[in-house]
C-alpha cells in the first residue's frame, strides 16, 4: 500500500474576486521509502498541495473533491481531529522558511518538546533525552538545545527544523523548498545531511522546489506542476532525457548548467489566472507546440509507458518536437 | 542586566527630582493666593499674616523650595490649606478607595481584552467579530463622562440596579473606618463605576490585540505549530497569542496615565472619595500641599510604570537583551 495516496484533490480558494482553483484533480502517489520532486513556477500549486497533505490550508480554503489517504485511509473524510493526530506523526514537514518558522520567544528544545508530547506520553527525561539525540542527530550541539532561534545561523535553524521534522520518526517527510533562504554551500550540507537520514532511517519524502536540477539529484520521481495540475509524472531518468510535455522542456531549457556554452532559455509569458484558467489546455497560450485543438480540449493524462505519463494533447508527436524544442528560437515566437 | 536596573534607578531617581522641582515652582507661579480661599480677604491684615507665617508662606521661594524638599524624605506633604490636615493623611486614605476602584477595574480591562481580541482574531471574519469591533470603537470614542452619566440614567435612576454614587451609603460610616470595605453595601456602589470604566478601558487593549493576532496568525511558526499538530487551543494560547501579548506590553506605562485620568473622570461622576475627586477639590481650592502630594504620587507611579514595563518586555522577549 502506497504511504500516501492522494486522488482527483480539487481545492479552491474563496476569493473576493469570485473562487480561486488551486489545485484541479491532483493524484499523486508515493510508496513507502521514495522520494518524489514536485517542481513549477510560483503559484502552480505545489506548496498548497502539501499544505492541503498537512491539513492546514487557510481558512478560505476548502477541497471539493477528492482524497488524501494516508496508510489507506482517507483523511479528508476522516475529519479535523483525526487528521491532527495523523500529523507529525505519520506526515511531518519541514517548512520553507527556515528564519521564520520556529517561535521568536520559545527555547529551541521546548518547540521540539512540544512535537513529541502532543502526540506521545513521555517523561521529561525521555523528553530531554530525544531533544539532544534529535539535535546531534542532524549535526546540531546537542549543548545549544536551550538557546533560543535567533541565536543560531539560517543554517542551524533549518537543521533544526529538520531535527524537529524527524522527532516521531514519520514515515513521511515534506519539505517545501527547504534551503531557498541559505546559500547554495549550506543547501548542499543540508541536503546531504537529509540523504543520509533517509538512508538511516528509510521515510519516505516528497521535496517542493522550483529548482529541477535539485529533484533530479535528490529524488526518484518528479511530478511536474502547472496552474495547479499535475502535468507530467514520470521517473527522473525519463523525465531528464524523454519527457513529453512542453512545460517540462521548457523548465530543462531553463537550466543553467556547468561546462555548457548556451544560454538559459525562459518561458515566455504568466502562468494562467486561477480565476479564469484558459479553456483548453492551461499551457496552451504560453506553448510553441500548441495547436488550435489544445485552445478547445482539456488534455487528459496519458500514460506514455508503464510509470510515465503526461497531460498534453501532443504527447505521443513529442519524440519529433523534442529537438526543436531545445532551440531558444522556438521560444521565442510569437506570444499573446 | 544588574548594570542596567541600576543605571535605570539613578535616571528614575533624577526624573523624579526634576518633578519635584518643576511641580514646586509650577504652583508657586500660579496665580491666585491660596490665603484667599481660606480667609476672606475682607478680613483684618494682621490674620492673614499670621496664617502666611503658619504655612512658611513669608520666606522667600528658595528657602520654601529646601524646607519643602526637606520634609518630602520624610513624606511630609506639608499641611492642606483648607483642613489643615496632614496632605500625605488625606491622600493616603483617598488612595485605597481609588486603588480599590481602578486596579481591580484595570486588571479586568486588559484581561478580558486580551482574551477577548484574541478570540474575535481567531475566529476572524464572522459577522461576531465585526459586531465587537465596532461596538469597541464606538466605546473608545465616546467620552468616559459621557458614558458614565448615561450608565447613572439607565441603570441607577431608571432600573434603580445600583445606586447613583458615593463608596457607600451616606452617614453609614461617619468615620473613616476599613470595615467600610468589607460590606455589600460597598460593593454594591463599587459596582457600577467599575463596570463603566472597565468596559471603556478595555476597548483598547482589545482592539490592539486583534490586530496584533491577525499578523500574528499569518506567521509561519503558527503554521507549523498546527502542523506539528498541536491542538487549537495550543496553537491559540501557546503561540498566537503568548507573542501577540509583546505589544501590549509595551502600552503598561500609558495605561497608568489612563487610569489616572480616568479615576478623575469616573470619581467625579460617581462621587466616589478617591484620589481623583480629592485632586479636584483640592485643585479648585488652590490647595498647594494636597495637590502637589497627589501629582507627585501619579508621577512615581509613572515612572515606577515604565520601569516595570521595560523589564517585563525583557522577560516576554528573549531577544531584548539590557546592555
Amino acid at each position: 500500500m502506497a504511504i500516501l495516496d492522494i486522488e482527483g484533490l480539487d481545492l479552491r480558494y474563496r476569493t473576493d474576486r469570485g473562487p480561486a482553483e488551486a489545485l484541479s484533480e491532483v493524484s499523486l502517489r508515493v510508496e513507502r521509502g521514495e522520494a518524489i520532486g514536485i517542481v513549477g513556477e510560483s503559484g502552480c500549486g505545489k506548496s498548497t498541495l502539501l499544505k492541503a497533505v498537512m491539513g492546514v490550508m487557510p481558512p478560505n480554503a476548502a477541497i471539493t473533491a477528492g482524497a488524501i489517504r494516508f496508510e489507506g485511509r482517507d483523511l479528508v473524510a476522516a475529519g479535523p481531529e483525526a487528521w491532527r493526530r495523523i500529523r507529525w506523526k505519520g506526515v511531518a514537514m519541514i517548512a520553507q522558511s527556515a528564519l521564520n518558522a520556529l517561535n521568536p520567544v520559545k527555547r529551541v528544545d521546548a518547540q521540539i518538546a512540544e512535537a513529541i508530547t502532543t502526540h506521545e506520553s513521555r517523561t521529561r527525561a525521555e523528553v530531554e533525552a530525544r531533544t539532544r539525540e534529535l539535535l546531534a542527530l542532524v549535526g546540531v550541539d546537542p549543548g545549544r538545545a536551550r538557546d533560543y532561534p535567533h541565536q543560531f545561523s539560517g543554517g542551524m535553524r533549518q537543521r533544526v527544523l529538520i531535527a524537529m521534522a524527524l522527532a516521531l520518526r514519520p514515515p513521511l517527510l515534506l519539505a517545501d523548498e527547504p534551503t531557498t533562504a541559505l546559500d547554495v554551500i549550506v543547501q548542499d550540507q543540508i541536503f546531504r545531511r537529509i540523504g543520509a537520514l533517509r538512508g538511516e532511517l528509510g521515510f519516505a519524502m516528497v521535496l517542493v522546489t522550483h529548482d529541477l536540477a535539485l529533484v533530479i539529484e535528490n529524488c526518484d520521481r518528479i511530478a511536474v506542476m502547472y496552474g495547479g495540475l499535475v502535468v507530467e509524472e514520470g521517473p527522473v531518468a525519463a523525465i531528464a532525457t524523454a519527457s513529453c510535455h512542453p512545460y517540462t522542456l521548457g523548465l530543462y531549457n531553463a537550466l543553467s548548467r556547468l561546462g555548457q556554452r548556451r544560454q538559459p532559455v525562459s518561458i515566455p509569458g504568466r502562468p494562467p489566472d486561477p480565476l479564469a484558467p484558459p479553456a483548453g489546455c492551461r499551457f496552451a497560450p504560453r506553448c510553441p507546440f500548441a495547436i488550435e485543438r489544445c485552445h478547445r480540449e482539456r488534455p487528459v493524462m496519458q500514460a506514455l509507458s508503464a510509470r510515465h505519463a503526461a497531460r498534453c494533447l501532443r504527447a505521443a508527436e513529442m519524440n519529433d518536437l523534442r529537438p526543436a524544442a531545445a532551440l531558444p528560437e522556438t521560444w521565442e515566437g510569437p506570444q499573446p | 542586566m544588574t548594570a542596567y536596573v541600576l543605571r535605570r534607578l539613578a535616571y528614575m531617581a533624577i526624573t523624579l527630582f526634576a518633578m519635584i522641582t518643576l511641580m514646586f515652582f509650577m504652583f508657586r507661579l500660579l496665580p491666585g493666593d491660596p490665603t484667599a480661599t481660606v480667609i476672606s480677604p475682607a478680613l483684618d491684615e494682621g490674620a492673614r499674616e499670621a496664617m502666611r507665617r503658619r504655612f512658611g508662606l513669608d520666606q522667600p521661594l528658595l528657602t520654601q523650595y529646601l524646607a519643602y524638599l526637606r520634609n518630602l524624605t520624610v513624606l511630609d506633604f506639608g499641611l492642606s490649606f483648607r483642613t489643615s490636615a496632614p496632605a500625605w493623611e488625606m491622600i493616603e486614605l483617598r488612595l485605597v478607595n481609588t486603588l480599590l476602584l481602578i486596579l481591580p477595574s484595570m486588571i479586568a480591562a486588559y484581561a478580558i481584552g486580551a482574551f477577548g481580541g484574541a478570540l474575535i482574531a481567531w475566529h476572524r471574519g464572522g459577522k461576531a467579530e465585526a459586531s465587537v469591533v465596532l461596538f469597541a470603537t464606538a466605546m473608545q470614542s465616546a467620552p468616559l463622562f459621557w458614558l458614565s452619566m448615561l450608565a447613572i440614567l439607565v441603570f441607577s435612576i431608571l432600573l434603580g440596579w445600583f445606586p447613583t454614587g458615593h463608596i457607600v451609603t451616606p452617614g453609614r460610616f461617619p468615620g473613616p473606618s476599613w470595615r467600610m470595605y468589607l460590606t455589600a453595601d460597598f460593593l454594591h456602589h463599587l459596582a457600577l463605576p467599575f463596570l463603566v470604566n472597565t468596559l471603556y478601558q478595555l476597548c483598547f487593549p482589545l482592539l490592539l490585540m486583534r490586530s496584533t493576532m491577525l499578523s500574528t496568525i499569518g506567521e509561519d511558526y503558527v503554521e507549523l505549530a498546527r502542523m506539528k499538530g498541536l491542538t487549537e487551543r495550543r496553537v491559540l494560547y501557546g503561540h498566537a497569542m503568548r507573542n501577540s501579548l509583546l505589544p501590549l506590553a509595551t502600552t503598561l506605562p500609558m495605561i497608568l496615565g489612563w487610569a489616572v485620568a480616568g479615576s478623575v473622570v469616573i470619581e467625579t461622576v460617581f462621587s466616589w472619595p478617591g484620589l481623583g475627586l480629592l485632586m479636584i477639590e483640592a485643585i479648585s481650592g488652590s490647595d498647594y500641599p494636597v495637590v502637589q502630594g497627589a501629582f507627585l504620587l501619579i508621577a512615581v507611579l509613572t515612572i515606577l510604570g515604565t520601569f516595570v514595563a521595560d523589564l517585563l518586555y525583557g522577560l516576554l522577549d528573549p531577544r531584548i537583551t539590557y546592555r
